[in-house]
């Protein structure tokens, strides 16, 4: 039943990346990203990960879906004109290329195992956002303060790039 | 919850990340007294940097046969990290240096050039002091993003533009290698701590042959090779590197990818040390290709700034090889060569900055026609980098291409040593077409006024007594190189 | 135990003289003191050369190893900054040093006035400490930075007419020919080190490599293969088949500078690479053949082109490709002490020889500055008769000319008779290989004569406005070139060998260095063969006798008499004297024919086929090049659909 369950969200999932995509008008392609962000909630939720699964509605279902709207409709971007596709022989081999390593990969792939620590007894007996808390503020604090080192030089890219003058 | 901050503290150890502490502690003051500044005055934030990379380069020399280990296995500052942070904060250093006229000169003084140039440094030492793929991933975006915005910092400019662009779509798009190699690792050893995964897979060698672990460790080195400007990941470095404002062009070229190499080495001898029989095979091929069509297409170039480009995806190729040797030699090797293609290519990059003149419209292979005689300290300047470019003894490219050569002739791989040498006769070719052009042509028009600016003139000079150094007594820092092997 | 610590001065002082003249020269200005400090220097450096130089004469024992800085240290292995005063780079320094100062005093005089004399000063000392530090380099690692020193400081004399074009090509052609050979000497070096590595043994230290060689398979392939790349870095350098196109094209330097770099010393730095490496080269009988026999072809081709050539610079040049071609005979067939004698011997005359013609350049070059004409002033057709105005210059040249030719008692019969004795009775020689030195060097005697004739001797052709104007050059230029032709007169004295009454002291001096290597591999002149001695040397003195009388009957006694002429009389002097049936018949048979052989080796091998081989190649890597930045489109797509197809291409590889 689970796995049932998990088929029917992965397909909705790979489709509506495709129509973020493929889509035309770039309000249809948000909406449909919005779906994708969705589509990945659940996962986490399957995953017993509903602290995540709540984040990532928060944070990118809503906050930047928003913001990524705000950008459409500021910009006014109506829909993307008809270009002939370029290239599109390297897309074609480069795709094909792509399909037949992961065949081969998943046809002699061996992943069939868990390894690391946090089983799913360990999620359960300790609570899972106290283990997210103890991952980012404990064993990956360097790596969480870098990232905020990472924002910052990212917002002042940001504004040199964009501002008007010097 | 009292545990946790406990446990959290338990693992914090500030003498671990001092040095790229210190430098961050800098950029963020940079960045508030920016607000103060008088609009276009930059001088005051250049020294400012400078002082804080002095502070930083004390710290740094500090840390050496002290290694500090912290924050649950993320970082170590071992003598191999320290090596490499005196790497970066040279280039940093030397960048500096010859940036603050250059930025006057062409009408871009942006005084958040300076704490950018700050992060990326500290990017670049989390890349080679950090033991936890993560801590290295975070330092590598770090890095990346300050450089894409150096490299289009030139806003009005369409090539300036382009180099950003460019730099940040490839640079984004290598990530995704690297992260998928990252995920793959995680899967197969459920963990991301470097010396960890070593220990799953030397203690689970049936692992070593799945294909999930040579996958992760192939995407992992292809994000890594693209950095380092290894064929067939180079092609974004000519475009960057022309478009690129110049002393960004010289930081680019060995701050950047000497980071890249340390996480590389770092990862691929403690992590991966059990697939060395495959990775060694890889690079090997690589390393013939690098070098093969990086001085073969740099023959065909006409722009100094692309020439230069080209030279060094052939210069990365001559530093595999002693990855491919992976034996002392070859590592200290790699470390020697880093330092001392920094020296020669920064040097030579600050020349080109004084002879580009406002605009950079001089930097063709015509515009140096008689350059040695109508300035001779930059044409002697200029010559002795290209000697070291070239590998002519005593310089600093000889002793370094001697080491990395001596280290493949250890391992038994005596054909890729022969075809590296043979790559040095080729790139004599072009190197050698700057100086007949410098010393063999009348100029075709009067050079008039190039600034010579003390903060350029003095980077030149360092980096002059930088090759001659490491050309004529290198004995002791090939000693420390050794040292600093893990 | 004498004590050799001073050793470093020697190159040092050039150094120093280099350095001040480089960075200070431009504002000192005065050529006085410029050419003072950079004569003086090289000077210095040979005073301390004769005091070690005698030091090691009295001293038992011959080989010291002097270190002063470790240099680099990778593994096992362990190179110094260190100097190797031995019988061999003692006769080395003294020849560099030597000639080198005199050189530099005569150039005070030669480059007078010309634009950038302090750069020229600086190059020129430069050179010296590169020379310097070949020969007395303990590795092979020290040598190569004299190697390729001396390269870096060639290309930039031979390119000191920068505002001439042909200068900038021809100093690239030298400077990029070498290159070739210096890629032979690295792998050679390269391959060297990892053969002896296999054994354990991590050393570029000549001694050492010569106490370890014997762990290589005598004769075997690594040994082979390994003498042959150091060889071909020989070839670059000394100019032999196939790469001595550059030398004749590098004569558009200054004067002094052939003579030095591209006569005396530079050039013979691949004999000395050879002679160093003894021992190396006496274990790979090929490679010691292959020595042979290009050393002999290059003898006899350049010799034969020499006769062709009309520019005074130029058939000198030739005759010093030829004249190193002895050389690397007398190697091939292990006679390693001749071959260093005669690189001696021909430092002396061939250096007097190339000032002698630059005295003579620069008078003619002075006479037609002062006419206000353009002619050639290294034209021998526009020469003649200078002997009276310069007789200072003429007689230095004709006792050179008689050593380079063979004359008995001059120095160059001793060295050139003993090499042609080796070739003949070496055990690593052959007959063929002697009849080869032989044949080129009675081309050697007509030449070089033909050259004395054509501008010293008979009707002065220059033009007449400019003919009262040449004159005698002054004495710092003269008093180099009588020093240097005393030493082309007295030098093989010390050499004169035993068949002749002599002690060959030069052999014995040299003995420490080949001697052993000599016994090892029984490499000696065969006893059966002590017979031929005096009847081949008779031999050779012959064909040089016949070469000058060659050369007078067609440059005095019928000076410049077109063929027109001579055919119109024929039929009287044929019927009446007779001589001038053997005249033509000599002219027709020997000397045309050759003549055609030298003009055809010149024009129709030289020019298309060696200049063939590098433009080939030279092509491929440009089309190459060309269809690499092709991929270069620019476009973003590309270069990520690039990464992407590379990527899968690696994983795919590894996976399956």
């Amino acid at each position: 039943m689970e796995v049932l369950f998990f088929y029917l969200v992965a397909l909705v999932a790979v489709l509506s990346g495709l129509i973020v995509v493929t889509a035309k008008s770039p309000v249809n392609s948000a909406l449909a990203l919005v779906n994708t962000f969705f589509c990945l909630a659940v996962f986490y939720v399957m995953l017993h990960a509903p602290f995540m699964a709540a984040i990532q509605i928060m944070v990118y279902a809503g906050a930047i879906m928003v913001l990524i709207l705000f950008v459409i409709m500021l910009l006014n971007m109506g829909v993307e004109p008809h270009k002939k596709p370029t290239h599109i022989a390297w897309g074609a081999i480069g795709g094909t290329l792509v399909l037949l390593v992961s065949i081969l990969f998943i046809q002699r792939g061996d992943t069939a195992r868990a390894v690391g620590n946090i089983s799913k007894d360990v999620v359960l007996r300790e609570g899972h956002t106290a283990l997210i808390g103890k991952a980012m503020f404990v064993d990956f604090l360097l790596p969480f303060e870098i990232a905020s080192i990472l924002l910052l030089v990212a917002i002042v890219g940001a504004v040199i790039l964009a501002k008007k003058e010097v | 919850m009292e545990n946790l901050v406990q446990m959290a503290l338990q693992n914090v150890n500030m003498a671990a990340i001092m040095p790229s502490l210190v430098l961050c502690c800098f950029g963020m003051f940079l960045l508030m007294i920016n607000v103060f500044m008088p609009r276009g005055k930059t001088t005051a934030a250049s020294l400012i940097s400078l002082l804080g990379l002095a502070v930083t380069f004390v710290v740094t020399l500090r840390a050496w046969n002290h290694p500090e280990l912290g924050f649950a296995g993320h970082v170590a500052l071992d003598n191999f990290a320290t090596f490499f942070n005196v790497i970066f904060l040279i280039a940093a250093f030397l960048t500096v240096l010859m940036s603050d006229d250059y930025l006057h000169r062409e009408g871009y003084p942006v005084g958040e050039f300076y704490p950018l140039v700050l992060f990326t440094t500290a990017g670049a030492m989390w890349m080679a002091s950090g033991t936890d793929l993560m801590t290295v991933f975070l330092g590598l975006e770090v890095l990346s993003i300050s450089l894409y915005v150096l490299a289009g910092l030139f806003r009005g400019q369409l090539r300036s533009n382009e180099a950003g662009l460019k730099y940040f779509l490839l640079g984004a798009f290598s990530t995704g290698f690297l992260l998928y190699g990252t995920a793959l690792l995680y899967g197969v050893a459920g963990t991301t701590n470097i010396a960890d995964i070593g220990f799953y897979l030397s203690a689970h060698g049936k692992m070593l042959q799945n294909p999930m672990t040579i996958a992760g460790m192939l995407l992992l080195a292809v994000g890594f090779l693209f950095k380092i400007a290894v064929v067939p990941f180079h092609m974004w470095t000519p475009d960057v590197y022309q478009g690129a404002p110049t002393p960004v062009t010289a930081f680019m070229s060995a701050g950047p990818k000497a980071a890249a190499f340390a996480a590389l080495v770092r990862i691929l001898i403690l992590g991966l040390g059990g697939l060395q029989a495959d990775w060694s095979s890889l690079l090997w091929m690589l390393a013939v290709l690098t070098m093969f069509i990086g001085n073969v297409t740099a023959i065909y170039q006409t722009d100094i700034k692309r020439m230069l480009a080209y030279s060094s995806i052939a210069h990365a190729g001559y530093a595999l090889v002693g990855l491919v040797a992976a034996n002392a030699v070859g590592i200290s090797g790699i470390l020697f060569y880093m330092l001392a293609y920094t020296f020669m290519n920064i040097g030579a990059f600050a020349v080109l900055v004084l002879a580009g003149k406002q605009g950079e419209d001089n930097l063709t292979l015509e515009g140096f026609s008689g350059f040695g005689y109508k300035r001779p300290f930059l044409g002697v300047a200029m010559s002795i980098f290209l000697f070291a470019l070239m590998g002519i003894p005593p310089t600093a490219g000889f002793a370094g291409k001697f080491y990395i050569f001596a280290g493949a002739i250890n391992a038994g791989y005596i054909w890729l040593a022969i075809l590296g040498v043979l790559n040095s006769a080729i790139s004599l070719y072009y190197y050698l077409r700057v100086m007949v052009y410098m010393y063999f042509r009348e100029p075709q028009e009067d050079y008039g006024w190039v600034r010579m600016n003390p903060g350029t003139v003095v980077s030149i000079v360092l980096a002059i007594v930088g090759v001659l150094y490491l050309g004529v007594v290198p004995g002791k820092i090939m000693e420390m190189a050794k040292m600093a092997l893990f | 135990m004498q004590d050799y610590s001073l050793i470093w001065l020697i190159p040092f002082f050039p150094l120093v003289g280099s350095v001040i003249n480089g960075l200070l020269g431009k504002k000192i200005k005065n050529e006085k003191v410029i050419g003072t400090i950079a004569t003086g220097a090289i000077a210095l450096s040979f005073v301390v050369s004769c005091m070690l130089f005698f030091r090691l004469l009295g001293d038992s024992q011959k080989v010291h190893e002097v270190i002063i800085a470790s240099w680099m240290s990778a593994g096992k292995l362990q190179i110094d900054w260190g100097f190797l005063l031995d019988p061999l780079s003692g006769v080395m320094i003294m020849v560099v040093t030597g000639v080198g100062s005199l050189i530099h005093l005569y150039s005070n005089g030669y480059m007078h006035g010309e634009e950038g004399f302090y750069r020229y000063f600086s190059y020129l000392n430069l050179f010296c400490f590169s020379m310097l530090m070949l020969v007395l380099g303990n590795n092979a690692l020290v040598m190569f930075v004299g190697w390729e020193g001396v390269g870096l400081c060639s290309y930039l004399l031979i390119g000191y007419y920068f505002e001439k074009k042909s200068a900038g090509d021809a100093a690239k052609k030298a400077f990029v020919v070498n290159r070739v050979g210096d890629f032979g000497f690295l792998i050679g070096l390269f391959t060297l080190f990892w053969a002896l590595g296999e054994h354990g043994i991590w050393t570029v230290q000549f001694t050492k490599i010569a106490e370890h060689a014997h762990l290589l398979p005598a004769g075997g392939a690594v040994v082979t293969i390994v003498t042959l790349c150091f060889f071909l870095g020989a070839t670059g350098k000394s100019a032999q088949i196939p790469l001595y196109t550059w030398l004749p094209d590098a004569m558009e330097g200054p004067t002094p500078v052939s003579a030095l770099i591209h006569a005396a010393t530079m050039v013979t730095a691949g004999v000395y690479m050879i002679g160093r490496m003894n021992g190396l080269f006496a274990m790979a009988p090929d490679t010691m053949m292959v020595v042979a026999i290009v050393g002999a072809a290059t003898a006899i081709f350049a010799a034969s082109i020499g006769l062709a050539q009309n520019d005074i610079k130029r058939v000198l040049a030739y005759s010093t490709v030829s004249q190193l071609g002895y050389m690397f005979l007398a190697m091939g067939v292990g006679a390693f002490s001749a071959g260093i004698f005669h690189l001696m011997t021909h430092a002396f005359f061939k250096a007097c020889l190339f000032l002698g013609s630059g005295s003579v350049i620069h008078a003619m070059h002075h006479a037609y500055h002062h006419a206000h004409l353009h002619d050639d002033p290294q034209d021998m057709r526009n020469m003649g008769g200078l002997r009276k105005k310069m007789p200072i210059t003429f007689l230095t040249f004709f006792v050179s000319t008689l050593a380079i030719a063979g004359i008995p008692g001059l120095s160059g019969f001793f060295s050139k008779d003993e090499i042609l004795w080796w070739a003949f009775s070496s055990t690593r020689g052959g007959w063929i290989l002697w009849l080869i030195g032989f044949a080129a060097a009675g081309m050697t005697a007509f030449y070089m004569f033909r050259l004395v004739f054509m501008t010293f001797f008979g009707e002065q052709r220059t033009d007449e406005r400019a003919k009262d104007h040449v004159h005698e050059s002054p004495f710092v230029i003269t008093l180099p070139l009588i020093v240097l032709g005393l030493l082309a007169l007295v030098g093989g004295w010390i050499g004169i060998p035993k068949a002749l009454g002599g002690a060959n002291h030069f052999e014995h001096f040299l003995a420490p260095v080949f001697e052993h290597t000599q016994e090892m591999f029984g490499i000696h002149s065969q006893h059966s063969l002590h017979a031929y001695e005096f009847p081949l040397m008779g031999a050779s003195i012959g064909v040089a006798l016949v070469g000058i009388f060659l050369a007078w009957l067609m440059y005095v006694k019928n000076p410049e008499a077109p063929k027109a002429l001579v055919a119109r009389f024929r039929w009287l002097y044929v019927a009446i004297f007779n001589k001038w049936f053997v005249d033509e018949l000599y002219d027709g048979l020997f000397v045309n024919a050759t003549k055609r052989l030298g003009r055809y080796c010149w024009k129709g091998f030289d020019l298309p086929i060696i200049d063939g081989i590098v433009n080939g190649a030279g092509w491929l890597v440009q089309g190459f090049s060309r269809a690499l930045r092709f991929w270069q489109t620019g476009q973003i797509h590309g270069y990520a659909m690039t990464m992407v197809i590379g990527a899968v291409i690696i994983v795919a590889v590894y996976i399956v």
